[in-house]
């Protein structure tokens, strides 16, 4: 017999159905697919705007004397048309992430079936590992339509022509992508697992998402929490107080969501010349041991995860 | 004997007080709204302690600047002193509100609808001498009170710890613009409570409502300002557009006028999110923005009584909604 029924491999492709299956994960990805789209558009129609600006203001300085400057649009990079990509996967690919991992435990705990996959043939760990494998399964999945939209956009648009290096830097922001929305999954999935209901389950890590979304930046680095809305806003410079020193010293690697800003911001080539990362941890380092950690945390939670209860414990 | 008598409705008057009450007391009683407001406190305390300690930090540097200055027997005039008005230190703080205070609005409407219908207790209520409307408001009002609650709680120790930070202490007209701000955080916060609550009360599943009521608070409060932001040109260049190319305010209206269209449709955008007339509005009132600084409160209120009725109709709609809908009995149980 083939390896196609093997428990970890079955226990995957099972959870990878039956969450695609749910209607509110499935309006999540719609969701974040959808406004990928929107921020390519909105990327080059930003873009686009601001060149017609620069237009009509030269055509105004000219006819009044002045000097012209320079088009800021030519020291724009073209890969940062996708910065705002990185905004909605930092806000909307996030919560898809913690909700997908929330509910690939979530339904077989809701469902009572727990007792039922205890008593077949598996060990814990080929549980853990068909859960974490389908959770991975579908954050690449995300991650492929978020790619396939950015690649889609560059190659459309006739006035951009990415080099081989931008190609490079694009894949790699897809990398990060995938890496900081599989954290936020893992997480998802340990709380699903560990918690005693639904709602903590599925509280608890949009509570981590809201603190490193919202109010570690402002500890780090003064930015305001509507400043997570804005890809530019987003990278500043700390004030140069001895507090925000000490912050980002003592906070900056926990600093998930900046980490990814500026990783996202270095490889699309939208980061201001001077400005760096509040960890003293290069950012995709960060995000690849965060990711570490949460890969321990889901593996912890699932293979201690009581096979005997049918429902919550509520 | 009499229709009093006989009426079971009318022999208890205030049921939507007994339920309102029962509602908070089993709120408190498991430390969930204490939790969440001690959150949101938490995250509108950092916002203002980081904005002071910043705001300190260019303090300091503008007095070492204006101190090599004088040494080197020049005038400071060459250099502009940082503007300080109390209550602007409140800018992160509303923000806080307008976030992370929606998403606990969308909690505590989650948690009074399907709190009946987890303890499978929803259809025992509805058996009790009252009218549904009466279940819903009194239920309703809960929420609202603790919303109010937890507002007040946080709006009062933030004004607290901005009396003594502030080393100037605040008047009379500062309270009263707080004040002011509580009434509308309340009502904005609202919103999203009675969001929450419809979809959790008539949804068949609970959780689907609450992930549903998340995807509203999305869009309105983060997706639709995100676009309107991005499609600010001034916001795609580092510094600002005009600001680059040099160009004077009276010559930058004059060149977005052939923008107009893209204007308004950005504009339209924004005004779609209730969100963005919250922060109008407190913005405005507060002094935050910086063309309101300094301006009394009467004028700030006629010129913002749009953004003032647009929440405040909002928060009224969605409360007639709450009322109008009929409870389906299919929906009554835990599913």
């Amino acid at each position: 017999m083939s390896d196609v029924t093997s428990p970890g491999r079955l226990i995957a492709r099972q959870s990878a159905r039956f969450v695609l299956r749910e209607r509110t994960v499935a309006l999540l990805s719609l969701m974040f697919v959808v406004l990928v789209l929107i921020s390519a558009w909105l990327g080059w129609s930003a873009t686009s705007t601001v060149n017609r600006i620069y237009l009509d203001a030269a055509a105004f300085l000219q006819s009044a004397g002045q000097p012209v400057p320079t088009n800021p649009v030519l020291d724009i990079s073209p890969l940062s048309l996708m910065r705002n990509m990185s905004v909605y996967v930092a806000l909307i690919g996030a919560l898809s992430a913690i909700v997908i991992g929330n509910r690939l435990v979530g339904l077989d705990r809701k469902a009572g079936v727990l007792p039922l996959i205890g008593i077949r043939p598996l060990g814990r760990n080929a549980y853990a590992g068909g859960k974490i494998a389908a959770l991975a399964g579908l954050i690449l999945g995300l991650a492929a339509v978020v790619s396939a939209a950015a690649v889609a956009t560059f190659l459309v648009l006739p006035a951009v022509t990415l080099t081989g290096l931008q190609w490079a830097q694009l894949a790699g922001f897809m990398g990060v992508t995938t890496l900081y929305m599989g954290f936020f999954g893992l997480i998802g999935l340990a709380a699903g697992a560990a918690a005693r209901s639904e709602t903590v389950g599925l509280l608890l890590p949009v509570t981590l998402w809201l603190t490193l979304t919202f109010i570690f930046p402002q500890l780090t680095a003064n930015l305001n929490p509507t400043a997570a809305i804005n890809p530019l806003s987003a990278l500043a410079v700390p004030p140069d107080t001895t507090f925000f020193h000490w912050a980002a010293r003592l906070l900056g690697p926990f600093s998930l969501a900046d980490a990814y800003k500026f990783a996202s911001a270095g490889l699309l080539d939208y980061l201001p010349v001077g400005i760096t990362s509040p960890s003293f941890i290069p950012p995709v380092i960060n995000l690849i041991l965060a990711a570490g950690v949460a890969l321990a945390l889901a593996w912890r939670a699932l293979t201690r995860l009581s096979m005997t209860q049918g429902d919550y414990n509520v | 004997m009499s229709d009093l008598t006989l009426n079971p409705v009318l022999l208890n008057p205030s049921p939507i007080r007994t339920i309102a009450a029962k509602d908070i007391r089993d709120a408190l009683r498991d430390h969930f709204i204490l939790t969440v407001t001690a959150f949101l406190g938490l995250a509108a305390l950092v916002a203002l302690v980081t904005g002071a300690i910043a705001l300190r930090g260019d303090v300091a540097t503008y007095e070492a600047a204006k101190a090599s200055l004088l040494a080197l027997g020049k005038s400071a005039d060459a250099i502009k002193a940082p503007e300080f008005y109390p209550l602007r230190l409140l800018r992160a703080a509303i923000e806080q509100i307008e976030i992370i205070g929606a998403a606990i609005a969308i909690l505590i409407g989650y948690r009074s609808a399907a709190s009946e219908r987890g303890r499978q207790t929803l259809s025992l209520m509805l058996t009790r001498p009252m009218r549904r409307w009466q279940f819903v408001a009194g239920k309703a009002l809960a929420g609202i009170g603790l919303l109010a609650g937890g507002l007040a709680l946080v709006l009062s120790g933030l004004t607290l710890i901005l009396h003594f930070l502030s080393g100037i202490g605040l008047g009379a007209d500062d309270l009263l613009r707080i004040t002011i701000v509580w009434g509308v955080s309340v009502a904005y916060t609202v919103c999203f409570f009675l969001v929450s609550f419809i979809l959790s009360l008539h949804m068949k599943h609970p959780s689907h409502a609450l992930l549903l009521a998340f995807a509203v608070w999305l869009t309105l409060v983060l997706v639709a300002p995100q676009i309107g932001d991005t499609l600010d040109p001034d916001n795609q260049v580092a510094g600002g557009v005009f600001k680059q190319l040099n160009i004077a305010k009276p010559d930058q209206v004059e060149i977005m006028k052939s923008f107009a269209t893209f204007e308004t449709v950005r504009d339209g955008i924004e005004q779609a999110s209730v969100t963005k007339h919250f922060e109008r509005f407190t913005f405005a009132v507060l002094g935050i923005k910086a063309t309101y600084a300094g301006l009394p409160l009467g004028p700030i209120l006629i010129e913002m009584l749009g953004n003032l009725i647009w929440i405040f109709l909002t928060a009224l709609g969605l409360g007639a909604l709450a009322l109008a809908l009929p409870l389906n009995p299919d929906r009554l149980a835990k599913a």
